[in-house]
């Protein structure tokens, strides 16, 4: 038999021409930082950010369209989801683009290169969202980690920026054996590495095959800075560039929810009563140990790293409800947690760009020196912690609504502790900046890239909290590739 | 036509202030000062019209207005009052108003002040009208933080309170709680105070939004809406019992219920006036408006189950408050004591459950807010001259501010239930109306009133009257037009509705009716009596 004949129509190179124009791009950025070394650094930011938004805009057009479809042997798939994180990949790395330039003026050597690896992460994980089988997740997990391991190292003659790229390193490889093992387990189990195929097969729960999975989740805790493989996430986000910390902490973790959801809920959905105490661990362990320890931190940097351990862990109650009403949940509250961390991490920056301070001490009368940079913070803060009017609170509902649908009490009243518990340590800080008086009544000058950041994540904040009604209609929209299989 | 938006003007005139507010610079503190008082007149001017027109033949929720805000999630941005919230929003709008012209003279940040205020009065003002439960979570947790930011920014270290075991422990000695045992705060600092406060009332949300989770979840309406919920969900038994209860502790603490009234003291000690009187005046107020909204609402059957257990609670609520606040020795400390002392009066008009008693409790709240607020504002006036709250030190002060006196003796005399005043009417309603169900609670709940009249007696005399202490020399009377436009406010607003309370009692009967008929259809379980209860609901004449 003659091996089938593959043809470029077949490929169906539209599904992925954002993807070869994210390409180009970075080529591009990263060619033109080499041949013309003369080239102001901001101008490439501006070009990517540029490149980034037309791309964005084509996206768009996609899902206005409703295109969707599988591709390369079924390993590539683009539907409403896919176009979904895309497009939530690019906005956050164009605002997180915008938010570094000033912060990377104060760095004396590879300046262009940041631009370029921020691109490749972010290329790699479009790939990521649109995997479609284990392997080309396994790739494409690894494809976005590597730009990540330069950037945490960034500031190379500083200890802890090595420190951090070091373990978040050897712990990345670790997870990635892991990840690799328990996806040859389930090979073994199943024979297929396509989700599709795995589906239609309706594996049983062998002890392989859950072990394999087991395998696979703990994996991607570490993608997702969850327990049992948060240990780097306080030292990585405090060694690394605080604009690297930033994007850190956010988007490779939505990116990640995005496949996550894809293998957990696409594929073995019908295993649902076997995996779901796995989610169901990870999420209490990882919201009571994040917002405990968090409560002695003395640096902001490793504050926020510990808030967002739990605030993933709250994420996960979303995917324990194994719902498509769970699935839109985490989406819209992916989207929520977006603009209040990135947000709280460009007040970070913003203050470190001036006195190269990032504990909280140093943050102490905040409002003194800036009153906007300090409202910022409170809105930003309150977010994460789930107050009313702001997005964090119609997030948490929305998941916790969901979890109780499903009848997780427990998981919702640990989840609810938790919200009490993480007050304590927001409003702490707080109290620094505003009731506080400050040892240097200096006022700070907001520079107009990063002031036009924070305005948008304040925006951001304020509007998914006010009227949140088209964004939770976008989350119904992308999750709907999972009507048919949650029905069933 | 403006009718049909009456709600919505009152709820978000404030935040329009507190949004303008904003780009308005501290240099420029008339405009600060004209903004705020502007954005609070209208809702109050709006919510007195409110209470003109309610339709008290009609009775049922009045005014609403609903958007949508979720289809998927089923949540509608529904407004309505009826005779429960339509005085309470009056209320707040006083209350707030009054705060305004009460902090006039904070020279600390002045527009981050108001601000809060407004973003405070606002948010509590749209529990009492919110018809959907999210909400009315919603805005009830919008209430808290802005307690905390009042407190740390604006807050005063308190001299510490003493409590029953202070009379046996030999007097400063250090005393630990849980708060300040795991959170390392100074026990008299005000960042106590405010953690203790916000982690108290966000405990207690978190708790009730379980409940409301759970109501919103087992329907299976896919609604918030609490008029569909309460003509068409069926829960089963077990679930109803699990939410009646989450709810009910969830939203009992910032009523100050017995065990968990410990933050409210300290809390209102610690604030500033106007925001003592805001939390103290209607803030507090939420937790009983909530539980008669949702629980006596959604679910009759247990209500009526529990309500004897509540009583009981009820009568140490009275006791512990009236006899704590005779020890203290700070006057906030003594008025916040008080008011633990009055949610005990209202939680046994509460639990008696007939037309009379609920009726008192709710008119009792309104009356206590007025109290509340005028007796808050009056000791805001008196420290911010004095930099003393303690009652020892002060004495005389009549010699040099009679015009405050005056209004100090109305407000306690309102507070300890003379004829005349307003709470004075609440608690002979809630008297007369316990009294045909739990006789024995009554009888205790009336003999404590001679505590109240006592320890409000010794403060007055001790602080106002005698010979003046040479320190307080300085001191002079509220004679500025800033100064006396909130006390004249409060002091007619608690003399009128208590030499008038006709109207207000009528609008107040018509809100608790359908609710006691739910109640009695439900323990009576006769299907007579629930076609009554929907000929009140919609519009019928009981």
């Amino acid at each position: 038999m003659a091996p089938p004949v593959l043809t470029l129509a077949d490929l169906q190179l539209s599904l992925i021409a954002p993807e070869l124009w994210m390409t180009l791009l970075t080529c591009i950025v990263l060619i033109l930082d080499f041949a013309c070394p003369k080239l102001s650094k901001p101008k490439l930011a501006y070009l990517s950010m540029a490149g980034m938004g037309l791309i964005t805009l084509q996206l768009v057009g996609y899902a206005i369209e409703g295109k969707a479809g599988i591709s390369f042997g079924g390993m590539f798939v683009l539907d409403p989801l896919a176009l979904f994180f895309k497009i939530f990949i690019l906005l956050s790395t164009i605002l997180m683009t915008l938010a570094s330039i000033d912060a990377l003026e104060k760095i004396p050597h590879f300046r262009g290169e940041y631009y370029f690896l921020l691109l490749f992460s972010a290329l790699g994980m479009m790939f990521m969202v649109s995997a479609n089988d284990f392997l080309s997740l396994f790739i494409t997990l690894e494809f976005s980690t590597f730009g990540f391991y330069i950037l945490v190292a960034y500031l190379r003659d500083d200890l802890k920026s090595n420190e951090a790229a070091i373990k978040f390193f050897i712990l990345g490889a670790l997870a990635a054996a892991m990840i690799a093992y328990g996806v040859s387990l389930v090979y073994g189990e199943t024979g297929t590495v396509l989700f599709q195929e795995i589906v239609a097969m309706r594996p049983e729960a062998t002890v392989g095959l859950m072990i394999g999975l087991l395998f696979i989740f703990i994996g991607v805790s570490y993608k997702l800075g969850a327990v049992p493989f948060h240990t780097w996430v306080p030292d990585v986000y405090q060694g690394a560039p605080t604009t690297v910390t930033a994007y850190l902490s956010v988007v490779p973790k939505a990116a990640t929810f995005g496949i996550f959801l894809r293998v957990v809920l696409g594929t073995f959905l019908d295993l649902k009563a076997d995996w779901q105490w796995m989610i169901v661990a990870i999420a209490v362990l990882s919201m009571t140990y994040g917002n405990i320890t968090a409560i002695a931190q003395k640096n902001m940097k490793r504050l926020l790293a510990y808030s967002g351990i739990a605030q993933i862990g709250t994420v996960l109650i979303g995917l324990a409800a194994g719902t498509k009403m769970g699935s839109d949940a985490i989406l819209f509250y992916l989207l929520t947690y977006l603009f209040a961390n990135i947000g709280a991490f460009i007040v970070v920056i913003i203050f470190q760009n001036l006195t190269d301070k990032d504990d909280i001490e140093d943050l102490a009368g905040l409002n003194r020196r800036s009153p906007l940079m300090a409202f910022a913070m409170l809105l930003f803060l309150l977010s994460l912690a789930g107050v009313p009017p702001l997005a964090g609170f119609i997030g948490k509902v929305y998941v916790l609504a969901a979890a109780v649908n499903q009848g997780l009490i427990f998981l919702v009243a640990v989840a609810l502790i938790n919200m009490v518990i993480s007050f304590y340590y927001y409003l702490i800080v707080v109290k620094k900046i505003y009731a506080v008086e400050p040892t240097e009544t200096t006022p700070i000058q907001i520079s107009s890239h990063l002031k036009i950041a924070l305005y948008v994540s304040i925006a951001g904040v304020l509007l998914l909290g006010i009227w949140p009604k088209p964004f939770i209609e976008a989350s119904v929209a992308a999750t709907s590739v999972f009507t048919d299989l949650v029905l069933r | 036509m403006l009718d049909d938006y009456i709600l919505s003007i009152i709820l978000f005139a404030p935040f329009v202030g507190a949004s303008i507010l904003f780009f308005v610079s501290n240099k420029h503190r008339d405009l600060v000062h004209a903004i705020a008082v502007t954005f609070s007149g209208i809702p109050l001017i709006v919510s007195g019209y409110l209470l003109y027109i309610f339709d008290i033949e009609k009775g049922g929720f009045q005014f609403q207005q609903q958007t949508v805000w979720s289809e998927s999630l089923g949540i509608s941005f529904f407004l309505g009052v009826d005779g429960i919230g339509t005085p309470m929003v009056l209320a707040s709008a006083l209350l707030m108003f009054c705060g305004i012209f009460v902090s006039w003279n904070v020279q600390d940040r002045l527009k981050e002040f108001y601000i809060n205020l407004l973003v405070l009065g606002s948010a509590t003002m749209g529990v009492y009208m919110s018809l959907d439960l999210f909400f009315l979570f919603f805005f009830y947790e919008l209430s808290v933080i802005p307690m905390y930011l009042f407190l740390t920014m604006w807050g005063r270290h308190t001299k510490g309170y003493t409590d029953m075991k202070g009379i046996l422990n030999m007097e400063g000695k250090e005393k630990r709680d849980s708060v300040n045992f795991f959170l390392n705060f100074n026990k008299n600092s005000k960042e106590y105070a405010a953690m203790k406060l916000t982690l108290y009332l966000s405990l207690g949300a978190v708790v009730s939004l379980l409940g409301i989770l759970l109501v919103y979840v087992e329907t299976g309406l896919n609604t918030f809406n609490i008029i569909e919920i309460a003509e068409k969900g069926k829960l089963p038994g077990n679930i109803r019992e699990i939410a009646f209860f989450l709810i009910f502790i969830g939203f009992a603490p910032i009523a100050a219920i017995f065990p968990f009234h410990s933050w409210s003291p300290v809390g209102y000690a610690a604030a500033p006036p106007a925001a003592s009187m805001m939390h103290a005046g209607v803030l507090k107020k939420l937790g009983q408006f909530t539980i008669i909204r949702i629980c006596f609402y959604l679910f009759p059957v247990e209500t009526a189950e529990w309500m004897p257990v509540i009583a009981i609670i009820a009568v140490i609520n009275i006791f512990y408050g009236a006899f704590v606040a005779f020890l203290q020795k700070d006057t906030k400390f003594v008025i916040g004591y008080s008011s633990v002392a009055h949610m005990g009066y209202i939680f046994l008009g509460m639990a008696s459950l007939n037309m009379i008693s609920l009726s008192g409790a709710v008119f009792f709240l309104y009356a206590d807010a007025m109290a509340m607020g005028l007796l808050f504002a009056l000791s805001g006036f008196i420290y911010y001259q004095s930099h003393t709250m303690d009652i020892g030190s002060l004495g005389g002060l009549v010699h040099k501010m009679p015009f405050v006196t005056c209004c100090f003796v109305v407000g306690a005399a309102a507070s300890f239930g003379i004829p005349g005043g307003m709470n004075f009417v609440g608690e002979l309603m809630v008297f007369i109306g316990a009294w045909e169900v739990y006789p024995v609670q009554t009888i205790l709940a009336a003999i404590a009133v001679v505590v109240t009249w006592a320890y409000y007696f010794r403060m007055t005399r001790t602080m106002f009257f005698g010979d003046l202490n040479p320190k307080m020399a300085h001191l002079r009377d509220a004679t500025r037009w800033f100064e006396r436009v909130p006390l004249i406010l409060l002091v007619f607003f608690t003399l009128f509705f208590g030499i008038f309370p006709g109207h207000f009692i009528s609008v107040i009967e018509k809100g608790v009716s359908p609710i006691l008929s739910r109640i009695n259809a439900a323990s009576t379980g006769s299907a007579i009596a629930q076609q009554v209860d929907r000929g009140i609901a919609n519009g019928g004449d009981s």
